[in-house]
């Protein structure tokens, strides 16, 4: 699984986009997803310079393509209107943490993340995930995919 | 309308997705048809094929990645950065239906040639007939008429010396290549109509309009008369097998000329020299008020199409004011060139006046578009009027018919058909003809830098 209810916070306590980002690659760490916690935020910020990946109405998808990740991962937080650069000039308040190591042989999570993406485009989707109250409903909504 | 889209993002996990989404959303909601290949991590998904890239009407490239593009040669092609795709996807759509045409070189001067060369396969029945004359008649304007410029460099009447170079300078560009005109025109209107059994009846038809005084006009006519005559024969008169090969070389060409010239002479000949002559008199005695009213009316529709059939119309008739003027030059002539020199070059100056008005694709087809306004090659406005019509072509028009209408107030003349300002030394009262110009260049790029907003 991709994700499961413990890479799920309804509620993240952080400030900034570095904090938010190293929160939840906490979350990945504990479950065992990333090996090494201070390589993959850094490859994730390293992202973040090229260009801020805040989408707009809200939603941002940090992501990293590295071999501090084990095992592929998404991760999903809400978080309290964080300045994410977004091209709208809007504060994020749900964030998708991306993680696929260097070497991923198969595609199937690239595939769902893929999915993902696209569906985030979708204001339904957005909408379901926003008004899910707890981590069983945003995955129920995820799984749909 | 259909558009293709390719997206791609340097880790390819998630922004290529988005973008992809993006423009199929806002295509569907415009009711365009759309297809995106995406080139992620997972690879090169929903590749777009050949067959699929001839029928689009745009592609969109929203990539941060090396994106093969040569497949794209000859399509309207928008290159972006993926993150605009996701933000803005509906504009880019727009943007890319008036996108410029993705070439090896991109270069505004080749896509003008293309434009050119699309436009006169288009045309269509006899106004494709008569284009086919002007073209081929036009070399024999221009050197006639540069041959008899340069001999008037030596004097007024200095070619009234026989044995002397402007002499022989007048023989070459009066006394041949002006003497031919009519005949290439009628010949090649002709040609286009019948084929090549054509050309010979539409030639001596020709000469004969010329020796009528008929000129420019009895030459078009007599073209079309040779034309559709050969097109009768061929139909109607209908050999045995074995003598068929005779009707090429015999029939053909005896029974087209012999009624073509008896047509002229006894009906249509008389009557249209008369035209003819009244025209030309109309013309040189045109002065004031009448003259500036030409004048408007020939630049603006030089500008109105910027190539097309009007502007062809206007050309087409300046140039037959230059048969009749036989070397000395014309007014109306004069005018018509200044006007269709004006559309590029007021919107080349407009590119330099307006920098914030302007993408950088089109200011950098304003530097293209200087080259083409001094070439007197009008199709060089086509690239910014087809991005904003509404705008440009009435700023265009504008300029150019002040410009039509000053050169015709000044009298300036020209005596050769075509040559832009490599053919000044053609031109009489240049300081006038310089004004005009600059007139109706300054004019059009003021109404551009006020009608148009900021990108």
């Amino acid at each position: 699984m991709l994700i499961n209810q413990n890479l799920i916070a309804l509620n993240l306590d952080s400030t900034t986009k570095e904090e938010t980002i190293r929160k939840m690659a906490q979350m990945a760490a504990d479950e065992g997803r990333v090996e090494d916690i201070e390589e993959y935020v850094k490859a994730v910020l390293r992202r973040e310079e090229e260009f801020s990946t805040a989408v707009g109405f809200g939603v941002a998808i940090p992501h990293g393509k590295t071999d501090a990740v084990k095992e592929p991962l998404l991760a999903f937080a809400k978080v309290n209107h964080i300045e994410w650069g977004a091209p709208d000039g809007k504060p994020v308040n749900m964030v998708f943490l991306i993680g696929v190591p260097e070497s991923q042989a198969g595609t199937e999570h690239l595939k769902i993340l893929a999915n993902i993406s696209r569906k985030l485009m979708k204001q339904e989707f957005r909408d379901s995930i926003s008004n899910a109250k707890t981590a069983e409903d945003i995955l129920k909504v995820l799984k749909e995919i | 309308m259909k558009i293709l889209g390719v997206t791609s993002c340097p880790t390819g996990i998630a922004h290529t997705y988005m973008a992809a989404e993006a423009i199929l959303d806002a295509a569907k909601a415009k009711g365009h048809e759309a297809k995106v290949e995406t080139r992620g991590s997972v690879g090169v998904e929903n590749e777009l094929t050949d067959e699929e890239i001839k029928q689009a009407d745009a592609i969109i490239v929203a990539a941060d990645t090396d994106v093969p593009m040569e497949r794209f040669a000859g399509k309207r092609v928008l290159e972006v950065s993926v993150s605009n795709a996701i933000k803005d996807a509906a504009g880019l759509i727009e943007k890319a239906l008036k996108a410029p045409i993705y070439g090896k070189s991109g270069d505004t001067y080749d896509e003008v040639q293309k434009i050119k060369a699309q436009r006169a396969q288009e045309r269509k029945g006899a106004y494709k007939h008569l284009m086919n004359g002007v073209s081929f008649m036009i070399p024999f304007v221009v050197a006639g008429g540069i041959a008899i410029a340069i001999s008037f460099i030596f004097g007024y009447d200095a070619a009234s010396n026989e044995g002397t170079l402007p002499a022989y300078l007048m023989a070459i560009g009066g006394g041949s290549a002006f003497a031919l005109m009519v005949p290439i025109l009628a010949g090649y209107i002709a040609y286009s109509i019948a084929d090549r059994p054509g050309l010979a009846p539409g030639m001596v038809g020709g000469m004969i309009a010329n020796t009528m005084g008929a000129g420019f006009l009895g030459g078009i006519i007599a073209g079309f008369l040779a034309g559709y005559i050969v097109l009768a024969i061929k139909k109607y008169i209908k050999l045995p097998k074995n003598l068929q090969g005779i009707m090429p070389v015999l029939i053909i060409p005896v029974l087209g000329v012999i009624s073509t010239g008896l047509i002229l002479f006894y009906i249509v000949g008389t009557p249209v020299a008369a035209i003819n002559a009244a025209m030309n008199n109309f013309l040189v005695n045109m002065q004031g008020t009448n003259a500036i009213i030409l004048g408007i009316i020939l630049g603006a529709m030089m500008a109105f199409d910027m190539g097309g059939p009007v502007n062809k119309a206007a050309y087409t008739f300046a140039t037959g004011t230059l048969t009749a003027a036989a070397g000395v030059g014309s007014t109306v002539m004069a005018a018509v060139m200044a006007a269709g020199m004006v559309p590029p070059l007021g919107l080349a100056l407009a590119t330099v006046l307006f920098k914030d008005k302007f993408s950088p694709a089109e200011k950098e087809a304003g530097k293209a578009a200087w080259v083409l306004g001094i070439s007197f090659i009008t199709e060089g406005a086509i690239p910014f009027a087809a991005a904003d019509p509404l705008r440009v072509i009435p700023s265009i028009m504008l300029g150019s018919a002040v410009t039509g209408a000053l050169s015709m107030l000044m009298g300036c003349t020209l005596s050769v058909p075509h040559g832009g300002i490599f053919v000044t030394f053609a031109v009489t009262n240049i300081l006038g003809y310089v004004i005009a110009l600059a007139a109706g260049t300054v004019i059009t790029a003021f109404a551009i830098g006020f009608l148009k907003k900021s990108e």
